[in-house]
């Protein structure tokens, strides 16, 4: 039987838990209400997707041309540009406009929740209101949607790769370890930037500046070992570089990532998730009251 | 007394809202909160003391503002109290604000799966008990139709038709029954006289018609407070010479 306790604003989980408990309660806790809410979840989701496209006649063919009309367009643009070197020393196989085209896939995903993120809360602010809706599902839905999306220009590339050097790297199987890991990130991010949106309009204003800015603090354009050494740290302090290269050396360059990158970029991630579990968890009631 | 179990319990709870003069003001305040205060508190809810066991059929009275809806927000878990102790057993269903989770540009089909599934069914659940909501609801082939092409009322039927198939413990209505028509306010309160048998009910309305025919115990709230509790017939007709002395005084929603 469901069973609420609230003893002066904070809800009572455990009588006589341990130190150890709690902690272990903490890291459980974001996993834990996804699999209870895991039949809402899959709702909202699929009204989300079919929103996305509601009332155009082409529908999710647009999901599939977007991708595949940017990368045309970067083949066509830089036929003849710089050939970029893989650090191994080979030469791509799928020259620059895949090189940036990889890049582009995961600043994407990222971009999406930064836009969409500080409004989240308010798009669904009359669930949050007048029900008993749990609102740090929202973070989590709204990231499995764009996942849909960047699913698809994931496949586009993969596609694209296979074409024009015939095979694919063994080093792909990888990346649903790469998926997961910048989803833990996204969803971390959607926490702290909608907590935030819920209190001020301005984290929307301050994401619609800095975001397009980011694309030229990670490595979308460029490799980043053309940078020199104190630049290359400045840019893996941005955890989006170490994605963007991480997902350049499984797919366009098929070489295993360096793993000093991987593990900084999981720490990232895993530190963002939780992070923004704890925020967004710590505001929780303050938000219900300032919708 | 009564030997049922307590449902709901709440001891001294109170709930304060704080309300800033502009945003820069809430901005100090979370950086230099620790040293002064930079907002008025507004008391919503000031020590309400309550005990509603399993099978109680309790009525909410009070005028508008003065804290009902914020108690049946925190008894529904929607918003915490500031301060005292609460206890819920037993799955609430809310029909506050009806239809607030409804999309305009989804069908009623499935609108039902997702207020559901807000409401904590499982999709199977929901999948089963659709055509007996449909039916509740009585709209027809509208049930098919975007939301955004009901009315008022049909909205309302739909909402309650998803109430009524949660199978709650508890089930709260907020002066929701009076955009419907005749018939269908009828068969409502035809439908909770069942419900009040095995299940708890919380009822705010301003039909004392309404509260006499389905409530065993009533609750006055005046201000934030509990005023008076007790029989129905009692605290209606305290509520309605007091109502009766006050006039409508655009005073008394003054925040401080």
């Amino acid at each position: 039987m469901p069973l609420l306790h609230i003893r002066d604003g904070k809800i009572v989980h455990l009588r006589g838990a341990t130190t150890t408990a709690l902690m272990l309660r903490f890291f459980t806790a974001p996993f834990e209400s996804a699999w209870r809410h895991r039949d809402l979840i899959a709702a909202i989701l699929r009204r989300e997707l079919q929103e996305r496209f509601k009332g155009s006649i082409a529908g999710w063919i647009w999901a599939v041309f977007a991708p595949l009309l940017s990368l045309a367009t970067y083949t066509i643009a830089f036929s003849g540009a710089l050939q970029v070197q893989a650090r191994t020393g080979e030469g791509t196989k799928g020259g620059y406009a895949l090189f940036i085209f990889a890049g582009l896939v995961a600043f994407n995903f990222f971009t999406e929740m930064a836009y969409r993120a500080p409004s989240l809360l308010h798009e669904y602010s009359h669930f949050i209101k007048q029900t008993m809706f749990p609102a740090e599902m929202l973070a989590i839905i709204s990231t499995l949607r764009a996942a849909a999306y960047s699913a698809i220009a994931l496949v586009c590339l993969l596609i694209a790769q296979c074409i024009t050097s015939g095979t694919l790297s063994w080093t792909v199987l990888a990346l649903p370890l790469w998926f997961a890991a910048f989803l833990l990130f996204l969803i971390g991010l959607t926490w702290l930037l909608s907590a935030l949106g819920a209190f001020t309009r301005d984290a929307s204003y301050l994401m619609m500046t800095i975001a397009p800015l980011l694309m030229f603090m990670a490595p979308v354009f460029f490799p980043i070992d053309s940078l020199p050494e104190y630049g290359r740290l400045l840019m893996y302090a941005n955890p989006l570089t170490g994605f963007i290269d991480i997902l350049r050396d499984l797919v366009v360059f098929g070489v295993l990532p360096r793993w000093k990158v991987c593990l900084w970029t999981i720490f990232c991630s895993m530190v963002v998730f939780w992070l923004g579990y704890w925020f967004f968890d710590k505001q929780r009631d303050a938000i219900a009251d300032v919708l | 007394m009564s030997s049922e179990p307590i449902v709901i319990s709440a001891k001294s709870l109170s709930k304060t809202y704080r309300l800033y003069e502009s945003p820069q003001q809430w901005v100090k305040q979370i950086f230099f909160g620790s040293f002064r205060n930079y907002y008025k508190s507004f008391w919503a809810l000031k020590d309400i003391n309550m005990e509603i066991r399993h099978g109680d059929n309790v009525a909410i009275l009070g005028r508008n503002g003065c804290g009902k809806s914020t108690l049946l927000q925190i008894i529904c878990g929607i918003i915490r109290p500031t301060k005292g102790e609460l206890w819920v057993n037993g799955r609430v269903a809310p029909v506050l604000a009806l239809g607030a989770t409804f999309d305009l540009e989804s069908t009623g089909r499935e609108n039902v799966l997702i207020g559901g599934a807000v409401m904590g069914l499982k999709r199977d659940d929901i999948l089963r008990k659709m055509e007996s909501s449909a039916e509740f609801a009585g709209i027809g082939d509208f049930m098919d139709q975007p939301i955004k092409h009901y009315s008022a009322g049909m909205r309302t039927r739909l909402a309650f038709a998803i109430c009524v198939h949660v199978e709650a413990d508890i089930f709260v209505v907020d002066e929701a029954l009076s955009v419907g028509d005749e018939a269908f306010q009828r068969k409502c309160l035809d439908w909770l006289d069942d419900f009040r048998a095995t299940g708890t009910l919380l009822f705010v309305s301003h039909s004392m018609d309404e509260v006499r025919r389905l409530c065993s115990k009533a609750i006055w709230i005046d201000n934030g407070k509990v005023r008076e509790k007790g029989l129905p017939d009692d605290v209606i007709k305290a509520y309605l010479a007091a109502a009766d002395g006050e006039p409508d005084d655009l005073r008394r929603f003054s925040a401080v």
